[in-house]
């Protein structure tokens, strides 16, 4: 309902509706009852209104009728555009808590994710605080069918009704903008709660996402399509901020008691326009309320807290609490350890923190997640640059080098001037060495806007021998400068990305809006970027003296065994283990375990034992004492294997009378020699 | 030949690298560091002159365990060795509170020869004795005075010359030879002459060709690689150390690996010891060296895969005639 609207039915002005609303003046006391009567609440909270006072409307879930044209959606068509993995959840659910990051401060957007496992009475009182009574028949109509959406939901509520367990997730972000907006019309509380595909991201363009596709991730991701918000908000909504909640139901269509139902539906109060009579809508929720419903939010800082009721990993990697805590974290740490580092000329845009309960008890501790622990050598590419450390050339493994990468953006259609291809846009490459641990290396990360990841590119020719690096490349806003070349570049760019925004390419909406050419341009970005890598990190062609190669390759040293492949099986006995120990007498105890191969004949062996000594001939120390003890029998100081024997095993003490020196000050070494009849 | 201590040493990894490297107070460029082959590698174009290469050095050791176990007053020192040159040089490291070991090992050009080998050793006090060796990493860096490529392995040297005319004088009684092999400097050499035989190093060095001349490039390479492996060898095995009791030791350096990669096919199913062992006796005691130099020449063909370069000779041959007849 419009001002103008209550004006006229009233039978007053806009003008004194406005100013009863601004606060600039107050309505008569028989235009109050009116007014009650119009929105269809009592007396008592419209003169209290300016004091907070929970609404006595019942809340109650409301279930969309079915199309009237006899059209059926088995299912939210946008949230299929996904798989329903946690770490798909976490990307999108996270960038699109960071493209609310409020502008006008320099704090990062903190983001939260909690796990909670309930069952028992936590279970039973969540369920009623949800209204899941009012559902029930709901789902298990919505359950009966035969589509995927239908089976799924049905092997949900069977677990639930056998396991009495619930999983919530929980993704709160603070400092971002939260719901802000009018219930029905274009707002960011409409774009999530209301509509489907619709982006209304305002931050500037920096934006990652351009789709609205992100937010049926959370819908994806619960078995029961039910998901939980409450928001406070940047800018004052009906003069208020705190708590706005609502919660929104996808199920496919599903007929009860002879009605016909869309499928989805919305957990709210009935909205006292009478106009709209039905319908849902978001209410300002007290304290107890949103405590029941698990989305009590600390703090006054803006945001917006999900709940994701009945939460799961579709990959099926992660089933255990800890799994999909380890998930998360690590999704986060890979999606976004670029937003969460911080330095010296810009700070980080985000931070983020898992933590898991069951019933209300903290199982894993609160995890903030730390990208230089999981990403190092990446990171310390970003750190440098932000903090203004990077050099030219590498002359050490934990410098960083950086170089620029022209990016030509073409103008847009209808603009562009004759042989002018655009303006050039100078993208930032960071390279370093890889760290050892990294599994992935010699990769470039590509990323824009709010530094976020859009490809990771191989670059081509890299020559044999390259050192194993780590690249970064900045564009667009992600180089953190200013400029009309930086918006240019950035609005290109995304242009050029598909909804998975994961490669810079041909698409539509880069042949339809700009000039020709635009293609080619981001193909030569790409190899600007392969060139600017070996620039870096290649290491310079060598003219070696080395005569001709035909010759060079037969003549390698060290070149392992024998030429033609093919790891020659040992026809000789080997020592395989020794274990040592020196008696109080100061003899050497050895236990020697041999390995040897198939024979015809019996091993005759001779055990030698010599001091090992750093130069020159090593003095050899005579048997006191030798047994044969598994396999094998001494005779003198021979060992005598049995053919076939394929493990021996055999003790020796050494006669300290031998040793040059005390037993305790030198290494022993063991050798297995064929005997040579009294000639060691 | 395994070796143990007589007291407890440290059983998990010690890993360290050279994380960079400055020649005279110029960093290199750290393209010429190599973290893969653990190799560094000196050699500039246009700066022969330079005394001293600073290395700086990070290791990491295994912190729990050394805290456990029964060690006390636990250094760690890097080594700088060449065993060429005898020379040795050591400092110690210093620990930082993130528990990597930090230090800078200097190597004076003068010191060294060829390559120099870096590693560190993680020393302490076992059973009331200081300055034990507890522990050493797996693998040693190789810091190389005469190239620059970081690479860890060699390869031999071959040298293009005019052996009529050309600058070394000591050459011109071979002058009628393609090629000589010279064993006695501390690398193998391989000399090729370019005056001898017209037209052979053009054959010799592009790639392609018709396939006359691919068989003859292959045929040439073979030959020269089995007298360079033969006169190798010999080298390798004409001067060993022995212990005390006659046992000869493995000879380090080149010799090294060409005996470790040759015997096993000079004496077939003998351990490495054993077959030195009586390679000696036979170098020494005179009986069955010559039985040896069959084998010599078998091993030193199976180097240069002569039979393989023969077959396609033959083929190529075989179907050259066909085609013309």
């Amino acid at each position: 309902m419009t001002q103008a609207q209550l004006a006229t039915e009233l039978g007053k002005t806009r003008a004194a509706v406005s100013a009863w609303i601004t606060g600039r003046a107050e309505p008569r006391e028989d235009a109050k009852l009116k007014i009650a009567e119009i929105l269809g609440t009592d007396l008592a909270s419209l003169v209290t209104r300016t004091a907070d006072v929970p609404t006595d409307l019942p809340l109650r879930w409301q279930h969309r009728p079915a199309h009237v044209d006899g059209g059926r959606e088995y299912g939210n068509v946008a949230a299929f555009a996904f798989d329903a993995d946690l770490s798909v959840l976490a990307r999108e659910a996270t960038q699109n808590s960071l493209d609310e990051r409020l502008d006008d401060t320099s704090e990062p957007v903190r983001v939260h994710y909690m796990l909670h496992e309930l069952s028992g009475e936590h279970l039973d009182a969540f369920l009623k605080a949800v209204h899941w009574g009012e559902l029930g028949r709901h789902y298990e109509e919505a359950a009966s069918g035969r589509q995927k959406a239908s089976r799924s939901l049905r092997s949900a509520l069977d677990e639930l009704a056998a396991d009495r367990s619930l999983l919530l997730l929980r993704i709160d972000d603070y400092n971002a903008a939260g719901l802000t907006g009018p219930e029905y019309s274009d707002g960011r509380f409409a774009a999530v709660v209301r509509r489907t595909l619709d982006s209304h991201k305002a931050s500037g363009g920096r934006a990652g996402g351009s789709y609205g596709l992100g937010k049926a991730t959370l819908w994806a991701t619960s078995r029961f399509g039910l998901v939980l918000i409450n928001s406070t908000l940047s800018e004052p909504h009906e003069g208020r901020t705190q708590r706005r909640v609502v919660g929104r139901l996808d199920l496919p269509w599903h007929t009860l008691d002879g009605e016909e139902y869309a499928g989805p539906a919305w957990f709210g109060e009935p909205d006292t326009d009478p106009e709209r009579k039905d319908v849902a809508r978001s209410w300002w929720a007290d304290e107890q309320t949103v405590r029941n419903l698990h989305l009590e939010r600390t703090g006054d800082e803006p945001g917006t807290s999900f709940l994701v009721v009945g939460a799961y990993d579709a990959s099926g990697d992660a089933e255990t609490l800890q799994e999909m805590h380890d998930k998360l974290v690590r999704s986060l740490a890979d999606g976004f350890w670029a937003a969460m580092i911080g330095g010296r000329d810009a700070g980080a845009l985000m931070e983020a923190r898992v933590t898991t309960l069951r019933n209300g008890q903290v199982v894993i501790p609160e995890e903030r997640v730390d990208p230089h622990a999981h990403h190092p050598a990446l990171s310390r590419a970003l750190q440098a640059y932000l903090d203004g450390g990077t050099v030219s050339e590498l002359t050490a493994g934990d410098q960083v080098a950086r170089a620029e990468v022209p990016l030509i953006v073409t103008h847009l259609k209808g603009k562009g001037r004759a042989r002018d291809k655009g303006r050039e846009h100078p993208a930032v490459l960071l390279l370093t060495p890889a760290d050892d641990t990294d599994e992935h290396f010699n990769r470039v990360v590509c990323m824009r806007g709010n530094r976020m990841t859009i490809t990771e590119q191989r670059p081509r020719d890299l020559p044999l021998g390259t050192m194993p690096f780590q690249a970064v490349l900045l564009a667009g806003y992600a180089t953190g400068r200013k400029g009309e070349d930086v918006d240019l570049a950035e609005a290109f760019l995304r242009a050029s990305e598909p909804p998975e925004h994961d490669r810079w390419d041909r698409t539509e909406e880069l042949t339809t809006t700009y000039e020709r050419g635009a293609l080619s341009r981001i193909k030569e970005f790409r190899q600007s970027i392969d060139q600017a890598v070996r620039s870096l990190a290649v290491r310079r062609e060598v003219t070696r003296t080395g005569g001709p190669p035909a010759l060079r390759e037969l003549l390698v040293l060290d070149g392992g065994g024998t030429p033609g492949g093919g790891r020659r099986t040992q026809s000789f006995p080997t020592v395989r283990n020794v274990s040592a120990h020196l008696e109080a007498t100061g003899a050497w105890n050895v236990t020697v375990t041999l390995r040897l191969p198939d024979a015809e004949d019996p091993w005759l062996l001779t055990p030698v034992a010599k001091f090992d000594v750093r130069s020159g001939g090593r003095p050899t120390v005579d048997w006191s004492l030798l047994v044969g003890s598994e396999s094998c029998r001494a005779e003198g100081n021979d060992i005598v294997v049995e053919p076939g024997v394929r493990t021996a095993v055999f003790t020796g003490v050494t006669d300290p009378a031998t040793h040059p020196v005390q037993g305790g000050f030198a290494r022993l070494a063991v050798d297995v020699l064929k005997a040579r009849g009294g000639a060691a | 030949m395994k070796s143990v201590f007589p007291y407890p040493t440290v059983f998990g990894d010690i890993d360290f690298e050279v994380a960079s490297v400055t020649v005279d107070g110029a960093p290199l460029p750290y393209a010429q560091v190599s973290t893969t082959e653990r190799t560094v590698a000196l050699h500039r174009a246009g700066r022969e002159h330079w005394d001293r290469a600073t290395l700086r050095l990070k290791a990491r050791l295994p912190e729990p365990e050394l805290a456990e176990g029964p060690w006390t007053d636990i250094t760690c020192v890097a080594v700088l060795t060449e065993k060429a040159t005898n020379a040795r040089t050591t400092t110690k490291l210093t620990r930082t509170p993130d528990g990597d070991w930090h230090g800078a090992i200097d190597l004076f050009k003068h010191h060294h020869l060829r390559r120099a080998t870096v590693t560190v050793n993680v020393v302490g006090t076992v059973d009331g004795i200081a300055g034990r060796l507890i522990g050493s990493p797996e693998q040693v860096w190789y810091v190389d005075l005469r190239e620059s490529t970081p690479a860890r392995r060699r390869e031999i040297e071959i040298v293009e010359v005019d052996f009529r005319d050309g600058p070394h004088d000591w050459l011109r009684p071979f002058q009628e030879s393609p090629w000589i092999v010279e064993t006695s400097a501390d690398t193998p050499t391989v000399y090729l002459n370019t005056t001898a035989v017209e037209g052979l190093m053009e054959v010799l060095c592009v790639k392609g060709g018709s396939a006359a001349e691919r068989v003859l490039r292959d045929m040439t390479a073979g030959q020269i690689a089995q007298d360079t492996w033969t006169a190798m060898f010999h080298t390798a095995i004409s001067d060993l150390d022995v212990d005390e009791d006659g046992t000869p030791v493995m000879p380090t350096g080149w010799r090294e690996a060409v005996v470790r990669m040759m015997l096993p096919d000079v004496l077939p199913g003998r351990q490495l010891t054993d077959a030195l062992y009586d390679i000696n006796e036979r170098r020494t005691q005179g009986f069955g060296w010559s039985q040896l130099q069959t084998a010599i020449q078998y091993a030193a063909g199976r180097r240069s895969r002569i039979s393989k370069k023969l077959t396609s000779a033959v083929r190529t041959v075989d179907r050259a005639e066909k085609s013309v007849s």
